[in-house]
């Protein structure tokens, strides 16, 4: 078939959202995403660069193929199920949860920072795309033949130990049971899913799509033992024991706090712990379930990453004005730009150049107000290309009965302070060589558990690169011991 | 999946004991760690002190205070299975030669780890003294779940002295450390006693490791919930502890932080409680 050169449209189909008044009182999705018509009308934007070429597969971290994926949906057209079909099986090849990534990637910095129609338009909404390709195929139960392909013919290749039910273990674990592996994964949490069930609120990224993602590994095979914490519960040297090889997943769970007076006052939460009670127990909920949350009227959130935006959205949610309050400015904030459209929307206000110096709380030991000192930025730019602060000596005080610290996240050292010869970086992240594999012959390592602090689907890209490395690694074992 | 209940037994007028099936969790408990319980789909996350650890099951004492534990008592019976159970979390004691090892508590987590604290220091060659407290007669323990099988030497105390000796855990403390009588102390139970104990001790210069009992949600060092402040730094009750040396927490503050969620819990207590009087439960 000889296909048409394509017509340029320079915009984007949009998608549709809730509205604002209706979003601000509930915690159910925002984006509402494509219906099929709309969906191919994207897809026909999408110039076909060739795979070998194509920037936007260049711009993933797990390499999905993206233009053949969009090429399936504008082919089937006039089968919607088989377009879907299709569109799913060329995603799955690269990636086992694509409702999760189409929803919470930072697309803009990544596939559609590098394509071409951005360059004369808007960028493919790959994102959205992807999206509504998982979505579809859920809803229409399209993914039971798929995984019925994907279910290895050979099975019992080896036993592999996954720690960790985020984005990095669960893709890890999802490769290697692709490839006929017998995989376990350890989570310490009674819900699977990580920093995707405990830290992404539910109005970006419904439970219950996330459940299903899981279930699916579960389907390939996939134990999940929950309620496992590893280096309490059981040992990596156990692990070892058991298993031909292991993958630690463990992310960067543990909360970086202000050292600065008040920091133990009353309602003052890392986002962390704020988020947890809101996403995983359902606080909002309450008290119909059982865990509690306390926001006052006046929020500030502190951090302007994507766990600011969240815990900021959230706290809105729950019937407070909020504030976040950032030390640099604007165009410094590393939160996804459709967040803080959404963020902003909903009427969170920001406040730039403030860096928090001490909590004032009242009588009853409860926060009342936030001192900052103003900021002004130099000419001067650090290392991540941010234009340096400085303190101005002058300072602001702004009410606040509740304030959430977003200001970032580091490796939980649960395992390294068990597993003596696990060698760790001063900042808490694990030592790996290119493939991958810690200084324990036999232990991966990715995500933010060697990363620090990074996105979901960087430490997909770990978990599918350290699945390669360990079937590499099992085999050569293998054949040394044949 | 879930973790079946195997035993259940009044303790007294407010404490009862729960024995529930978590092999994962008994393989490797030490005495000085916890665990982390959910009753139900709707359920808060609890920490929880360890009674016992054995064939599998773990031995809980729990108060009859909150929604959690109000749910275990008037739902959960024998057979019927929790939702989670993680752990073993925290840092375990460290069990070895002390000399006179006391081990004093006036709360339901603390007298579940004096029991099993004990036991492993009597193993290790300690000479042991158990000393529990209890505010009056309806409060204290049948004799089967007292210390005293791992104590050399036991003392029981009421505040009213209906039972045992007058008094607190404090009071009989003061005169065995006045005896010269005390290496150590291990302690753990109500806040404002640890706070008065590391006062007690500190002048004498007795190693006084204490529970310091704090909000918990993951109970890994995930959430920050149970920050102390300790020796002039943050650190995590569940991660760091939960045994920290009683003189160098900062009391006020972890008491201060112990009460954030009053008003939530006190709540939800009542709205459970007029559920279960509605169906004739209570």
């Amino acid at each position: 078939m000889v296909r048409k050169r394509p017509k340029l449209i320079k915009e984007r189909v949009p998608t549709p959202e809730r509205p604002v008044e209706e979003r601000v009182k509930s915690f159910v999705e925002v984006n509402l995403g494509y219906d099929f018509a709309s969906a191919v009308k994207e897809a026909e934007r999408c110039l076909q660069c060739p795979v070998e070429y194509a920037p936007c597969i260049k711009g993933c971290p797990v390499h999905i193929n993206i233009p053949g994926f969009i090429g399936k949906l504008v082919e089937h057209r006039d089968d919607p199920n088989k377009a879907v079909k299709e569109a799913l099986r060329v995603i799955w090849g690269d990636n086992t949860l694509p409702a999760v990534t189409g929803r919470v990637c930072p697309q803009e910095e990544q596939c559609e920072m590098n394509c071409v129609m951005g360059k004369v338009g808007d960028p493919i909404n790959i994102g959205k795309l992807e999206r509504f390709v998982a979505d579809y195929a859920r809803k229409h139960s399209i993914e039971d033949e798929l995984l019925a392909e994907m279910r290895p013919s050979v099975c019992g290749k080896g036993k592999v130990a996954v720690v960790g039910a985020g984005p990095a273990g669960l893709t890890c674990a999802g490769e290697l049971a692709k490839l006929g592996y017998d995989v376990t994964i350890y989570e310490a949490l009674h819900k699977p899913g990580g920093v995707l069930i405990y830290g992404i609120p539910e109005f970006r990224l419904p439970k219950e799509i996330l459940d299903k993602e899981i279930a699916k590994l579960r389907e390939l095979g996939v134990e999940i033992k929950l309620d496992h914490v590893v280096g309490k519960t059981v040992t990596l040297e156990e692990l070892l024991e058991e298993y031909d090889a292991v993958f630690i997943g463990t992310g960067a769970g543990t909360p970086k706090l202000l050292n600065i007076p008040g920091i133990l006052l009353d309602r003052i939460y890392s986002a962390n712990e704020f988020l947890t009670r809101v996403n995983l127990m359902k606080a909002y909920k309450f008290p119909e379930y059982d865990e509690p949350i306390a926001v006052g009227k006046k929020t500030i959130v502190i951090g302007a990453g994507n766990t600011a935006m969240d815990a900021a959205r959230s706290a809105l949610r729950l019937g407070s004005e909020v504030t976040i309050a950032y030390r640099r400015g604007r165009e410094d904030m590393t939160a996804r730009i459709e967040e803080i459209q959404h963020a902003e929307e909903e009427g969170v206000k920001f406040e730039f150049f403030l860096n928090p110096v001490e909590f004032i709380g009242d009588e009853n030991g409860r926060v009342k107000a936030v001192k900052f000192e103003k900021m002004k930025p130099l000419e001067e730019r650090d290392k991540k290309g941010k234009r340096k602060i400085v303190g101005t000596g002058e300072y602001v005080t702004l009410e606040a009965d509740t304030v959430i610290i977003a200001i970032g996240l580091e490796p939980n050292r649960i395992i390294s302070e068990e597993a003596t010869g696990l060698k760790v970086n001063p900042d808490g992240t694990l030592v790996v060589d290119e493939n991958l594999m810690t200084s324990i012959p036999g232990v991966f390592a990715g995500g933010d558990a060697i990363r620090g602090e990074a996105t979901v689907i960087l430490a997909m890209g770990d978990g599918k690169r350290a699945a390669k490395a360990i079937c590499d690694y099992i085999e050569k074992k293998r054949k040394a011991n044949a | 999946m879930g973790y079946k209940i195997t035993k259940k037994e009044n303790l007294s007028a407010i404490d009862f004991f729960m024995e529930v099936e978590a092999p994962h969790v008994a393989r490797s408990w030490k005495p000085g760690q916890f665990v982390v319980l959910i009753v139900d789909e709707k359920g808060e996350r609890v920490p929880m002190s360890v009674y016992y650890a054995e064939d599998g099951k773990i031995g809980m004492f729990i108060r009859r205070h909150g929604v959690t534990t109000f749910k275990l008592w008037y739902e959960k019976q024998v057979g019927d299975e929790l939702l989670s159970v993680a752990g073993p979390l925290g840092k375990p004691i460290e069990v070895k030669y002390y000399g006179n090892v006391v081990f004093a508590s006036d709360a339901v987590c603390a007298q579940a780890e004096s029991y099993a604290t004990l036991k492993a220091m009597k193993e290790a060659g300690n000479y042991t003294i158990a000393i529990q407290s209890f505010e009056n007669k309806d409060n204290v323990y049948p004799e089967k779940f007292l210390a005293k099988p791992v104590a050399d030497e036991h003392y029981l105390t009421t505040d009213d002295g209906s039972v045992g000796i007058k008094g607190h855990y404090l009071d009989v403390l003061k005169e065995l450390i006045e005896k010269d009588k005390v290496d150590i102390v291990f302690a753990g139970g109500k806040l404002g006693s640890l706070k008065k104990l590391a006062e007690l001790t500190r002048p004498y210069g007795i190693p006084t490791i204490v529970t310091v009992r704090q909000i918990m949600v993951d109970g890994t060092g995930m959430c920050g919930s149970c920050r102390i402040l300790y020796d002039g730094q943050i650190k995590f009750a569940c991660r760091d502890g939960p045994m920290f040396d009683a003189h160098k927490v900062d009391w006020d503050d972890v008491i201060k932080r112990d009460a954030r969620f009053v008003e939530q819990q006190n709540l939800a207590r009542e709205r459970y409680l007029q559920k279960l009087r509605e169906k004739g439960v209570i």
